[in-house]
């Protein structure tokens, strides 16, 4: 079996037919054919992304924070989360990807392909990430951020999968700690498709 | 959350006078926008394409309303001149698409069409690509701004030559996250 991470690239290390059978069950049938269970419900993630909300309202009150995404998966999660955060912040983009083919998942370096548009020396930032899977991603961009000299630098992420990690990342703020389940929907997606889904579910073994 | 929900002293600061559409108004014209798209695109493979920053809470929620098959992109543009709000030449891509467009149904998801600079050269851009189609949906529309003319297929609000935040839209890279679109001064 391939053991696919949530990363953009993995269609291009599926086999062919498993490719193009899931391809071929979205447009058929939608998301129906190919959900195997809902893990978190809408109503789950609303409650959760409202205490997180709050909780970093809270410790972050007259600091200002920055909250920086990571493109893509990250910015339903982002935007959920800033309607929820009820003092002054700013929001920012990055973009990275990895270097060779299909490999973000993999030990390959982080490429930036959009950077901030801001300083953040000085500045009380969150790294607001979707899944934290290996953690390599999130860890090279951590300590890359990090040489900018912020003030403080905490991550934020929605589910959290310790049984994937391959080296340690703090995370400050955590939505759900999720069994190592292929997981789709609220920002993830299946081969490019599904980041619209309000829920998240896992993925029927076949598909995987 | 309501108007409260903001810090008082960054208010007055801001300057911030009315609310022109409520959370629930809002709500209720995203999915009417949603259903619309989702109907017109039926049986089809979408590429939604939004513009940031201001477009991404807009964004998130026409596409949870969805119910087609769709894909998630991103472009990052600047303009040559610096001033938050005008326009008046061609952008700089700071990032583009991951996907190629070629023979896909492109949907651009913006926040505001202002002068309409960006969106014509944007569109003019895209174009060059060969999408099978590319259509325009944008939050708001300041109509009496516009100097250049682009063509909105799915438009959330027409608005008045004000400065407005809320819902996505900064007023001076603060007030995106509230719920509902207001005037500032």
């Amino acid at each position: 079996m391939l053991i696919l991470s949530y990363c953009p690239n993995f269609p291009q290390r599926l086999i062919f037919n498993t490719m193009s059978k899931l391809k071929e069950a979205i447009k058929q049938h939608g998301y129906e054919t190919i959900l195997d269970h809902v893990l978190i419900n809408e109503a789950q993630l609303q409650a959760r992304i409202q205490e997180l909300g709050a909780q970093i309202s809270q410790d972050y009150a007259g600091k200002d924070a920055l909250l920086i995404s990571i493109l893509r998966g990250g910015v339903v999660f982002l935007t959920e989360l800033m309607r929820h955060i009820h003092t002054p912040h700013h929001i920012e983009f990055m973009a990275v990807s990895s270097y060779g083919v299909g490999a973000r998942s993999t030990r390959g370096q982080p490429r930036i392909t959009l950077d901030l548009n801001t300083d953040v020396k000085g500045r009380h930032v969150i790294l607001v990430e979707d899944i934290v899977d290996s953690g390599h991603t999130i860890d090279h961009v951590l300590r890359l951020l990090q040489t900018r000299e912020p003030a403080s630098l905490k991550v934020c992420a929605l589910l959290d999968k310790p049984t994937r990690r391959e080296i340690f990342v703090p995370i400050e703020y955590r939505g759900f700690e999720i069994p190592n389940e292929f997981v789709f929907g609220f920002g993830l997606d299946l081969d490019e498709y599904f980041r619209n889904l309000p829920f998240i579910g896992v993925v029927k073994q076949e598909y995987q | 959350m309501g108007i409260h929900a903001f810090d008082p002293t960054r208010t007055v600061d801001h300057g911030i006078t009315r609310v022109l559409f409520t959370q629930e108004e809002i709500e209720t014209r995203v999915a009417e926008l949603a259903a619309q798209i989702s109907a017109d695109y039926a049986g089809q493979d979408l590429l939604l394409v939004c513009i940031l920053r201001g477009g991404v809470i807009f964004l998130a929620d026409l596409m949870r309303h969805l119910t087609l098959p769709c894909n998630l992109d991103f472009m990052a543009v600047a303009s040559y001149e610096s001033g938050a709000r005008s326009t008046n030449h061609s952008p700089r891509i700071l990032l583009d698409t991951r996907e190629d467009i070629l023979g896909r149904n492109v949907l651009l998801i913006e926040d505001i069409v202002d002068s309409g600079y960006t969106f014509d050269h944007l569109i003019k851009l895209l174009k060059t690509r060969e999408p099978a189609s590319l259509k325009v949906c944008s939050l708001l529309s300041k109509p009496t701004r516009r100097e250049v003319p682009v063509q909105i297929d799915y438009l959330g609000f027409e608005i008045p030559d004000e400065y407005v935040c809320g819902y996505g839209i900064d007023a001076d890279e603060l007030y995106r996250n509230l719920p509902f679109i207001a005037s500032v001064k």
